[in-house]
């Protein structure tokens, strides 16, 4: 029996896989969005959360890059 | 008309060359740029205090929606290319570095602006009132500063620029407070502006005698007439040459007033003079005369000549600050300085060791006698014989201790506060606007006032308070010069970018972990291996001697245990810290040692040409400076070290930063203030090598699962950054202190199911578990003394 699934691959690299793991655990069950869980860089998730984790990846990179003040 | 297109495309290229990325949002204006500020975390400082005169011209940026910094209305004169500057109308001086008369044109504008970045080839400077209060204080006049910025400038002098200098020095320097046989005198040079004073209520009832003023004759500023000589010289007639001689009207005021009047006369609104301070040593009879002089074989190196010219201009001693780089010999200048005073000298320092290492500066490069100099430190009260001008050497915290003191020390403080101070120096002078530091003015009385430091930056916006605590700065030396003249190393800066394992990351981004962030990303085991790597490399393949810097005393002490390495941190008795660095400095086998923050400053080891730093006090530029300068005295022979020669770099600067933390951001933000003095960055992604990693410790999983039990086992205290008992930085008033997670570590309830949690505040990103490091904790009563016996 073939079953087929919707979803998103995900390849970065380890710490990042890392960072998208820790922000689904921190989701309630239901939200949870990671699939399968493929190896230390690749995810296999939800299709709808795309947008939301390039923003929180984004903001996270942010976070920790410094910008000069003008 | 072609020629005015170039001005414009040129000046916005040297913009570009030196601004970074400063332009990037300008074209949005103010607004936009202010709301991009909450990213910044909390417990940092946001942006620079923007001056006064930026502020002022917000409307008109604003008007300009996109081409504020157009200036291509600016029109440029024809033999421009003999003409270093470029000056902008917002008050922004770009100096091209190659031009024949950069050297002068350096001294002008460092006199006059304030250096903002000064990389190879052009640098950039800010004209702000500060900085032309401290043009006006070492004696330039505004007709001076505008005839010698037109004729330096490529283009024509934009109006707003003349008239914004004319604006802001219109009152600067034109009152003096001068302290003369013990009295003091508020003297100017024109009668009309102290007839205005004197309307005023408070300076009018501090006035001593009604009669007229009286009149003096003083000598022209040497030091700015040279320099107007160096750039006037071609041609035009100096205005009123012969008249070297000056009319200076004064009159004398209480002395139980001057502070009153000093605030009045600081008031912005009417009256706006604010006034300098000077000191004529020469002609005071009162004090007693301090015999000392520089030793004959003492060599004064041109920079710090040039900067005691600026201090002694005109023959009296004028208070403000000097700012050279670490390694540059700041206490010679003190020295010096001292020995033209020829009063008593009060040096304050940071730390009980550079008290020590003051009066042993003191002893090598002066005559002064041994009974001359005392040292008044918790572990050292020497007192000096009454009405006998002598050297005192001692710490901040001595003099502005507010608690109960022993008998022998009451005695001392109040034979400081009873005497007149010829000259205070003080030593690290960026510490002073610390609340505690204030008093320190307040409470000793000095006829003059010269602060030394090499990094006048603090992470709080109250550095211009110094302006006024201290006085103008005098000098500000250019770092790269002293390196191209050999008076400095020629230091390569890198930093390593580590990336974090997967099960460190995994931890630390846990929120429960909040507390041992830190501890988490300097000891990620790709950064140990690093710094292991690059310990062997220096060690075994150059034969340099290595420091290794770490905020964090749990990591401190496990990379220094597992490399078999002696460290310093805090706690170490003053015997074990001698006998280690003892050995590093004189013990072939011994060639690497850890130190903690005690080692940032102060701490002399001349020997060390390498620096890893595997954590650091948050985003402290400070720090990052201070470490650099450990290494900045320069090694082996000058013509070696020039550029391609064969030691092109022969000092070795390594911050080594865990990726995708909180880390790169402190690492970039730390770095700022050595970009600004034109060093650069090199970026290393891959170390240790590939093919080394299994020779290194931590190389299995296994290892580096130990690892982290261990960091996570350690409690928050140990985890935590070390606070020293007289550490004042700046950033740390902004931490929050509670620590949540005490508790449980001390139930044993570690975790178990009950949790706290901090409302409010969310916690900043990256606060580290305040650690209750002992000594820190204590009762300030309790704190020496436990301090004292541990030492």
């Amino acid at each position: 029996m073939v079953n087929a699934l919707k979803g998103i691959l995900i390849e970065c690299d380890i710490p990042m896989k890392q960072f998208i793991v820790s922000i689904n655990d921190q989701l309630p069950n239901a939200q949870k969005f990671i699939i399968y869980d493929l190896d230390d860089t690749h995810l296999f998730v939800q299709p709808h959360v795309a947008d939301m984790l390039q923003n929180k990846v984004k903001d996270f990179l942010d976070k920790i890059t410094y910008e000069k003040p003008a | 008309m072609s020629s005015k297109r170039k001005a414009a495309g040129e000046a916005g290229a040297a913009a570009g060359a030196s601004a970074k990325g400063k332009k990037a949002k300008k074209g949005t204006g103010k607004a936009a740029e202010e709301v991009t500020d909450p990213v910044e975390l909390d417990e940092e400082m946001p942006s620079e205090p923007e001056d006064d005169y930026l502020d002022e011209e917000e409307p008109l940026e604003e008007q300009g929606t996109f081409n504020d910094r157009d200036f291509s209305k600016l029109e440029l004169k024809p033999d421009h290319v003999n003409r270093p500057l470029w000056i902008c109308t917002d008050g922004r001086i770009f100096l091209e570095t190659y031009s024949p008369i950069y050297k002068q044109a350096y001294d002008f504008l460092i006199a006059i602006a304030e250096p903002v970045c000064r990389p190879e080839c052009v640098h950039e400077y800010n004209l702000t009132p500060h900085s032309l209060y401290a043009a006006v204080s070492v004696g330039l006049e505004t007709e001076t500063i505008i005839s010698v910025l037109e004729r330096l400038s490529k283009t024509r002098l934009p109006e707003e620029i003349a008239r914004f200098i004319r604006d802001s020095t219109l009152n600067y320097g034109k009152v003096k407070l001068v302290l003369q046989r013990n009295r003091f005198f508020v003297e100017s040079s024109s009668p009309s502006i102290l007839r205005k004073l004197l309307q005023d209520d408070v300076i009018s009832r501090a006035r001593l005698s009604r009669d007229d003023f009286t009149i003096s004759r003083a000598p022209e500023e040497a030091a700015a007439r040279e320099m107007e000589k160096d750039l006037l010289a071609e041609g035009e007639p100096e205005p009123g040459a012969e008249a070297l001689e000056k009319d200076l009207h004064s009159f004398e005021i209480d002395p139980e007033q001057v502070e009153h009047v000093k605030q009045r006369c600081l008031q912005p609104g009417d009256l706006c003079y604010p006034m300098l301070e000077e000191y004529d040593f020469r002609n005071d009879t009162v004090n007693p005369d301090l015999n000392i002089e520089l030793k004959p074989m003492t060599q004064i190196r041109p920079y710090q000549e040039k900067s005691l010219s600026k201090m002694f201009g005109n023959g009296r001693a004028r208070s403000g600050i000097i700012v050279l780089p670490c390694g540059a010999g700041k206490s010679l200048v003190g020295v010096s300085a001292s020995c033209r005073v020829k009063k008593s000298i009060l040096c304050l320092c940071t730390s009980s060791v550079s008290v020590d290492q003051w009066a042993y500066q003191f002893k090598l490069w002066s005559t002064v006698k041994d009974e001359q100099i005392t040292r008044f430190t918790s572990e050292n009260k020497e007192r000096f014989r009454p009405n006998q001008a002598s050297v005192c050497v001692t710490t901040y915290n001595m003099v502005a201790f507010g608690g109960r003191r022993s008998e022998e020390s009451e005695e001392i403080i109040n034979q400081i506060k009873s005497r007149e101070w010829g000259l205070l120096l003080m030593d690290e002078v960026h510490v002073v606007p610390a609340q505690m530091f204030r008093k320190v003015i307040g409470i000793t009385k000095s006829h003059c006032k010269l602060g030394l430091t090499a990094t006048l930056v603090r992470e709080d916006e109250r550095i211009s308070d110094l302006n006024f605590l201290i006085g103008p700065k005098l000098y500000e030396a250019n770092w790269l010069d002293l390196v191209k003249a050999g008076h400095l190393a020629n230091v390569q800066c890198a930093e390593v970018w580590c990336p974090m394992t997967r099960e460190f990351y995994r931890e630390y981004l846990k929120k429960e972990n909040a507390g041992k962030q830190q501890a988490l990303y300097v000891m990620n085991p790709n950064k140990f291996q690093a710094c292991e790597f690059l310990i062997r490399y220096h060690e075994q393949q150059r034969g340099d001697k290595i420091i290794v810097f770490s905020d964090n005393i749990f990591a401190l002490r496990e990379y220094a245990h597992a490399l078999r390495k002696p460290f310093i941190y805090g706690p170490t008795s003053h015997t074990e810290r001698s006998r280690v660095l003892y050995a590093f400095k004189h013990d072939p086998n011994v060639n690497c040692v850890f130190l903690s923050k005690v080692g940032d400053n102060s701490i002399d080891i001349p020997e060390a040409n390498v620096i890893i730093q595997i954590s650091s006090h948050a985003g402290s530029r400070r720090q990052e400076a201070q470490r650099l300068g450990r290494i900045l005295r320069p090694k082996g022979r000058a013509q070696d070290r020039v550029a391609g020669g064969a030691e092109e770099f022969n000092a070795f600067f390594y911050s080594l930063v865990s990726k995708d933390t909180v880390e790169m951001y402190y690492s970039t933000k730390r770095q700022q203030f050595l970009i600004d003095q034109g060093y650069s960055f090199k970026v290393i992604t891959e170390l240790p090598p590939p093919d080394m990693a299994s020779e290194l410790s931590y190389s299995t999983q296994q290892e580096q699962l130990d690892l982290l039990g261990r960091v996570l086992q350690a409690d928050t205290a140990e985890a935590g950054e070390e606070r020293l008992g007289e550490d004042l930085d700046d950033i740390e008033r902004y931490r929050a202190r509670r620590s949540v997670g005490n508790m449980r570590a001390l139930s044993g309830a570690d975790g178990m199911v009950y949790m706290e949690y901090s409302t409010g505040q969310p916690r900043p990103m990256g606060g580290r578990g305040r650690g209750r490091i002992p000594q820190a904790s204590r009762h300030r009563i309790f704190r020496n003394r436990y301090g004292a016996s541990r030492r």
